[in-house]
């Protein structure tokens, strides 16, 4: 019985039972579960007891916890300059001027281009997944720095802000960019464990220290900020990796389950793949998720001395 | 032949270019996947022959489009076109 009480007193619309005073946590919790007991008991000399006539079902009023949290906030309207450009027409691109209230909106960029693509101009086209950073889809230039929309929060203080498809990458339609060459570049360096030893069916071992050192790159979920934010990758689009790429090669070279490492940089010893890094180091002030291309761009070329 | 002598630019070079890569795409393929591919190829040329010519960037947007789809047709996997 008191198993049943317990559990009754903890759901939402439930009727409390009377439970005894040793179960009750305080004389007015025993009071109150009582009160409401008998509010829920239909019958005559209850109703009579209370004295008053009240309907049996009772509608809970929404709880509000505090008057200032739930005050409407003002509108508050900021300029968004998106890029558009529709291959089907004759426009030459254009750079177009939304009204958005930000207080009636989410937080993030990618809230902004989908309320102006709900109700302002469905044709806006823009590619997205997870809205929580770790697909890379949503990757564009914002305010003139290559990030994650979903990423990316409003400053509301702000009287405008510029919305533009990553840099230097052929334009498919508005935000949406043809990364054709960049999945292609990332193919190439063959992104795969190549070794020949057999694990029978068990994982291949690595210590801890070993497994450590992908850190930092593993987590790479290749939007193509950093690569597109590269002045030399600009320059030299189709020879050079790019720092993203270069990333994910340093990353299977000091895997210590491959075995491959002399072939993958002897792959990267010619004059564009790696060696177009100046350290410019726009690579690594972009990336979305805290990495460091530049290091691991680095790193490579300390090896290849060897 | 009428077209004979004319001087082609670049661009029209590679657009031609991009046409024939097609046509001998598709000669592996069987004869009613060529002859969907051929049609849907010449269709989509055909729609596009109004374009003007100093519009670079119409021009070359199509041109890499085009590639990226000769590219799917040349892949072992292709299996057809589906269009209206």
């Amino acid at each position: 019985h008191s198993e049943i009480s317990r559990t009754r007193r903890s759901c939402n619309n439930s009727i409390p039972l009377i439970s005894s005073l040793e179960e009750s946590n305080s004389l007015e919790e025993y009071t109150y579960i009582s009160m409401q007991a008998l509010r829920n008991i239909r019958g005559p000399i209850t109703a009579a007891l209370r004295g008053v006539r009240e309907p049996v079902a009772t509608v809970e009023a929404p709880r509000v916890f505090s008057a200032a949290a739930n005050a409407p906030k003002p509108v508050k309207m900021m300029d968004f300059q998106v890029y558009r450009w529709n291959p089907d027409s004759e426009d030459k691109p254009s750079m177009k001027t939304y009204q958005v209230d930000v207080n009636a909106c989410g937080p993030m960029f990618l809230d902004v281009l989908f309320k102006i693509k709900d109700e302002q101009d469905s044709s806006l086209t823009f590619r997205r997944s997870c809205r929580e950073g770790i697909c890379g889809s949503c990757s564009m230039n914002i305010n003139g720095q290559n990030t994650l929309a979903c990423l990316c929060k409003i400053d509301k203080d702000a009287p405008s802000a510029m919305i533009a498809p990553l840099p230097h990458m052929h334009v498919v339609k508005d935000l949406v960019v043809d990364m054709s060459n960049f999945y292609a570049q990332y193919k190439s360096i063959k992104p795969w464990l190549q070794t020949s030893a057999d694990p029978k069916g068990k994982e291949h071992f690595q210590t801890k220290e070993d497994r450590a050192l992908i850190d930092g790159l593993y987590e790479c979920i290749l939007c193509a900020c950093c690569s597109t934010s590269c002045p030399s990758y600009w320059w030299n689009t189709d020879k050079y990796l790019g720092p993203a790429v270069l990333l994910q090669a340093y990353r299977w070279v000091i895997d210590s389950r491959d075995e491959n490492t002399n072939e993958r940089l002897a792959e990267l010893d010619d004059p564009f793949k790696l060696y177009r890094c100046h350290t410019i180091m726009n690579c690594s002030k972009v990336c979305p998720k805290g990495l460091n291309p530049g290091k691991s761009v680095a790193k490579l070329k300390q090896k290849l001395l060897h | 032949m009428s077209t004979g002598a004319r001087r082609l630019s670049g661009l029209q070079i590679q657009v031609l270019k991009l046409y024939r890569e097609i046509i001998r795409a598709a000669r592996d393929k069987d004869t009613e996947v060529k002859t969907t591919v051929l049609s849907y190829a010449r269709a989509e040329f055909e729609k596009n022959l109004t374009i003007d010519r100093k519009n670079t960037l119409k021009i070359e947007h199509l041109l890499r489009r085009g590639a990226k789809q000769l590219q799917t047709l040349q892949s072992p996997d292709f299996v057809g076109v589906n269009f209206r």
